[in-house]
């Protein structure tokens, strides 16, 4: 064991040498959460409401009033249709909301359709949000005004993440890109490496064997990738307060699968290509791109066609991103986790079993 | 009868249709320096891989340093050395770790890697470049310093891919020194070349062409037999056979 452990420290060297790339990607997944966190969020915060009340009764003052004590929303009041036409298409507002004469008296009968709510949807994630921040309030605002019934038909309620913060779907899913990043990328380069300058054959005609130098090669990016791990999971909880509701140590299980599944890419990868820089293209454009599209990190895969739906299941990110959420979010039972798991351990099996066939096909 | 290190019967590869190596055999003998001497792609590095036990033969046998190449190729991996042109040490590494390397990996004892690794500092003048980095010495000395860590642990053989490609003629003559201390301390050389004045240095040689060896012999003896005054006729009357053939 004690050549395996020299050539396991030899690997750190190589790391610990190459201060840049150490520096990137020690930093890469804290700029990346905060990137995240702070810029690319679809939550809102002051939004710019326009409200044009044409009731002018008690009870649409209190509306009104309600909408302007919260941080959400910044109230503007119109006072006619060119005003709210105006207003939408000056971008002076993200959304109006109409409230139509003699609503209240309309309410107190039981009818329904007293208010109606434009929306600027031109960025329709960000309006599909403020439309759901509105039916709360207001459907909240009933509630406390005591009135039974419901001015809409449908009564929302957030489940796990009530203030629809982005940033928690975010963290598995950077997770998800961070770790494939690092253990398939620098995997791959590093066996490039070897084999670009002869190292490879000096390591193989050498007592190691070959299974040696594959594990050598992950262990320091393994031990890396959980340093990472944990930076982005402090990051998220102490600066983002996202929760971790379920099992930290389930957490890390997960997520050690899925380094071993994405090492096992990178292994691939390596035994396809003889230099560093094809490793890095196919890394990044193979995988990569793949990754960060189709994991669910941007784009949500419910909306995806069905063929790219099928094909973000051949990625283990997207299983990966499901079962840190069910950890994360929603501590749901074992079982849950169970077909996720099963994908990103078949994916593993898969890759290691053609990473082996190709390795056997150039050195024997 | 000297001890025979190296013993292949037939000993074939094929890739495919292709051929590389052709049922050669031969044998080297303990402590001698043995040249295998051939133009690219003549089936050297192929047939070097297999007695490496990198490779595994198509057919024929082969035993190095008194291990089956088929089945023992464990051991053997413990009793021989390598260096190839191609590679120089780890660049990103220092001298000493290098050493602390090699020596680790072929399972020497902690002891055994400071006291040989800080000799052979000394007998390459380099004890005061320890702590620096491969990358910032020159080829020359980045080359002897490959060849005397290839041999640390002592090795029964050593194989040599093309050592002294690209290094200056001065080095070259100190390398073969190197080499002739070598097999005075017992290590038997396996030396493959495309240098002709190297092969003279050489006690015996294998010429290859096309997968075949089609002479083998003594320096000297290989001159008389092809009735040429140099190493170099006698590469050329036998690259220029093979052209014959082609036509």
């Amino acid at each position: 064991m004690k050549h395996f452990k020299i050539f396991i420290w030899k690997e750190f060297l190589h790391i610990w040498r190459d201060k840049k790339t150490l520096l990137i990607i020690i930093l890469l997944p804290i700029i990346e959460v905060l990137l995240f966190g702070f810029v690319l969020t679809s939550e809102i915060n002051h939004v710019s409401l326009g409200i044009y009340d044409q009731d002018n009764s008690d009870w649409s003052g209190e509306l009104t009033r309600s909408f302007e004590n919260s941080r959400y929303f910044d109230l503007i009041r119109l006072y006619n249709e060119q005003d709210v036409e105006k207003a939408l298409r000056g971008n002076r507002v993200k959304a109006v909301l109409k409230i139509k004469p003699e609503a209240e008296k309309s309410l107190q009968m039981g009818e329904s359709g007293i208010m109606q709510l434009l929306l600027d949807a031109s960025d329709p994630n960000i309006a599909r949000t403020i439309e759901v921040y509105i039916m709360n309030m207001s459907s909240r605002f009933m509630k406390q005004a005591g009135n039974r019934k419901n001015l809409l038909d449908v009564q929302q309620l957030m489940y796990y993440n009530p203030d629809l913060k982005s940033v928690f779907k975010s963290v598995p899913g950077l997770m998800a890109v961070v770790l494939m990043l690092i253990c398939a990328m620098m995997t791959s380069v590093s066996l490039a490496r070897e084999k670009e300058t002869g190292t490879m054959d000096v390591l193989l005609i050498s007592p190691l064997k070959p299974g040696q130098i594959i594990i050598g090669k992950m262990v320091p990016y393994i031990a890396i990738s959980f340093v990472n791990i944990l930076m982005i999971i402090a990051l998220s909880v102490f600066v983002f307060g996202v929760p971790v509701r379920g099992s930290l140590v389930l957490l890390f299980l997960f997520s050690g699968f899925y380094v071993v599944c994405a090492l096992s890419f990178g292994l691939l990868v390596s035994t396809l290509v003889n230099t560093q820089q094809i490793a890095m293209m196919i890394s990044l454009a193979g995988l990569m791109l793949p990754t960060t599209l189709l994991s669910g990190l941007i784009y949500p895969i419910r909306n995806m066609p069905r063929w790219l739906q099928m094909l973000s299941g051949v990625f283990p990110a997207r299983w990966f991103v499901e079962t840190l959420g069910h950890v994360m979010l929603k501590d749901s039972p074992v079982y849950y986790f169970l077909q996720p798991l099963g994908y990103i351990l078949l994916i593993t099996v898969i890759l290691l079993l053609l990473a082996a066939r190709r390795f056997k096909v150039r050195y024997d | 009868m000297a001890e025979k290190i190296i013993e292949t019967v037939n000993l074939t590869k094929r890739f495919g249709d292709f051929t590389a190596v052709d049922a050669i055999s031969f044998e080297v003998n303990k402590g001698e320096i043995f040249g295998f001497l051939g133009a690219n792609g003549a089936g050297k590095t192929t047939a070097m891989k297999m007695l490496c036990g990198l490779l595994l033969p198509t057919s024929g046998q082969a035993t190095v340093a008194g291990y089956d190449v088929y089945r023992q190729s464990e051991k053997i991996k413990l009793n021989i050395g390598y260096m190839s042109q191609k590679f120089s040490l780890f660049s990103d590494l220092t001298v000493w770790e290098n050493i602390e390397f090699y020596a680790g990996i072929y399972r020497m004892p902690r002891q055994a890697i400071i006291t040989r690794g800080e000799k052979l500092l000394q007998d390459l003048e380099l004890a005061s470049q320890k702590r620096r980095l491969i990358g910032a010495l020159p080829l020359g000395i980045r080359q002897k310093l490959a060849f005397s860590i290839a041999i640390i642990h002592e090795p029964r053989l050593v194989f040599l891919d093309e050592p002294t490609g690209g290094v200056d003629p001065i080095t070259r003559r100190r390398f073969w020194e190197m080499i002739y201390n070598a097999t005075e301390r017992g290590i038997t050389v396996f030396v493959t070349t495309h240098y002709m004045d190297e092969a003279e240095y050489c006690d015996r040689i294998s010429m290859m062409v096309d997968g075949k060896i089609k002479g083998l012999d003594t320096p000297a003896n290989l001159k008389l037999q092809f009735k040429e005054k140099s190493m170099f006729d006698v590469f050329l009357q036998l690259a220029r056979e093979k052209s014959h053939e082609a036509l």
